[in-house]
């Protein structure tokens, strides 16, 4: 008797420790890109004030979304942004990519990934499931500015993002970092 | 004792190889192609594109997309049965900064006899473009494009039952380009 109170104990502890990491792990990855970037290029990002964004909104931005009119992409509260300006970025692109896929793609499928090497400009879209919804993080980084943003879709908009990754994963940004004028 | 230790090294040894060589005939045996040989080239290109949409990302497209939007309904048709899409594209500066030696270790995978080139194919784009099918009892199990030009180098990898007039009407979505490519009546090297 006590030998099976005992075994359910441990086994109900290891169960909630395998539920709580999942969870840490899945919140922490946006994290673990933000971190990758500091620690790789030696930069550090900026803190966005929650009143500032609030006021990011979207705007004609997602109109450049093949077929869409204006439309809001994310779920409402659902970014997190970090914002690189006026920093230097320069390193091994092609070691920043391998450690960032090292990084995310135990949990994060990646879809696209766009490098261009001369003008140190690189791109990278990963997606994972959330319930009936989607997470997408997207990390861009130029010579002098980098964001990292990970929005919750819905399925209809993943389906957008799946049928022109390029052009929705520009349009997630720029909603999530473009402040309505 | 150290001939103990010679026959225990050695024996590892041929594990170790034996296991390496399974892993080669493992890769060589699938329809997915292994790409990472190119990864040096995105040092020399000035634009790369990587696109990988696994199973994972197909059955989920196919479960969101809609039967009410035609685009939407005919890719979840095109789509339906693929284990995945992979695209490798490169652009350089220049002409000859890529060479046949890098494309080696992807050719030497479609030299697997399970893979069949498909004659008479044409593109409209200017250069070399090159069409793999992969056979298995009948049934196509696999596609890969190779298209070199001078200055641009793509390698489209479709993954499932799939065939040529699926991934010209895949063109341009799902993050595949624009191949061009136009066919007659392809026929296998095999048929010819």
């Amino acid at each position: 008797m006590k030998v099976n109170t005992t075994r359910t104990a441990l086994l109900l502890i290891l169960s909630l420790t395998v539920i709580v990491q999942t969870t840490l792990a899945l919140n922490d990855d946006f994290n673990s890109a933000v971190k990758l970037i500091e620690r790789f290029y030696g930069v550090k990002h900026m803190e966005i004030p929650f009143l500032a964004k609030a006021g990011m909104k979207v705007i004609t931005t997602a109109a450049r979304v093949k077929g869409g009119t204006a439309r809001r992409l994310a779920e409402a509260g659902s970014a997190k942004v970090a914002i690189f300006e006026d920093q230097s970025f320069d390193g091994d692109i092609m070691k920043f990519r391998t450690t960032l896929n090292d990084t995310l793609t135990a949990s994060w499928s990646p879809i696209v990934q766009t490098l261009s090497t001369p003008n140190r400009e690189q791109c990278y879209i990963f997606v994972r499931n959330n319930g009936d919804k989607f997470n997408v993080l997207v990390i861009t980084i130029d010579p002098g500015d980098a964001t990292v943003v990970q929005v919750t879709l819905s399925a209809k908009n993943l389906a957008l993002l799946m049928k022109d990754p390029d052009g929705m994963g520009k349009a997630i940004t720029d909603e999530a970092t473009v402040v309505d004028q | 004792m150290k001939s103990i230790f010679h026959y225990k090294y050695s024996k590892l040894l041929i594990a170790a190889s034996s296991l390496m060589l399974t892993v080669q005939i493992a890769q060589a045996q699938t329809p997915k192609l292994q790409l990472n040989s190119l990864d040096h080239l995105s040092a020399k290109a000035s634009e790369t594109v990587d696109v990988s949409i696994d199973e994972r990302l197909i059955q989920t497209a196919i479960k969101i997309f809609s039967d009410q939007d035609p685009d939407e309904r005919e890719i979840k048709k095109l789509v339906s049965g693929l284990k995945g899409i992979y695209v490798r594209s490169f652009e350089f500066a220049n002409e000859g900064e890529y060479s046949s030696v890098d494309l080696q270790p992807v050719l030497t995978q479609l030299q697997d006899p399970a893979w069949s080139r498909i004659v008479n194919i044409t593109s409209k784009k200017e250069g070399n473009v090159e069409v793999y099918l992969r056979m298995l009892n009948d049934q196509i199990t696999g596609l890969a494009v190779l298209s070199a030009e001078l200055k641009e180098l793509t390698i489209v990898n479709l993954v499932g039952p799939v065939d040529l007039e699926k991934l010209t009407r895949l063109e341009g979505r799902l993050g595949i380009p624009e191949l061009g490519i136009e066919s007659t009546k392809p026929k296998t090297k095999n048929e010819q």
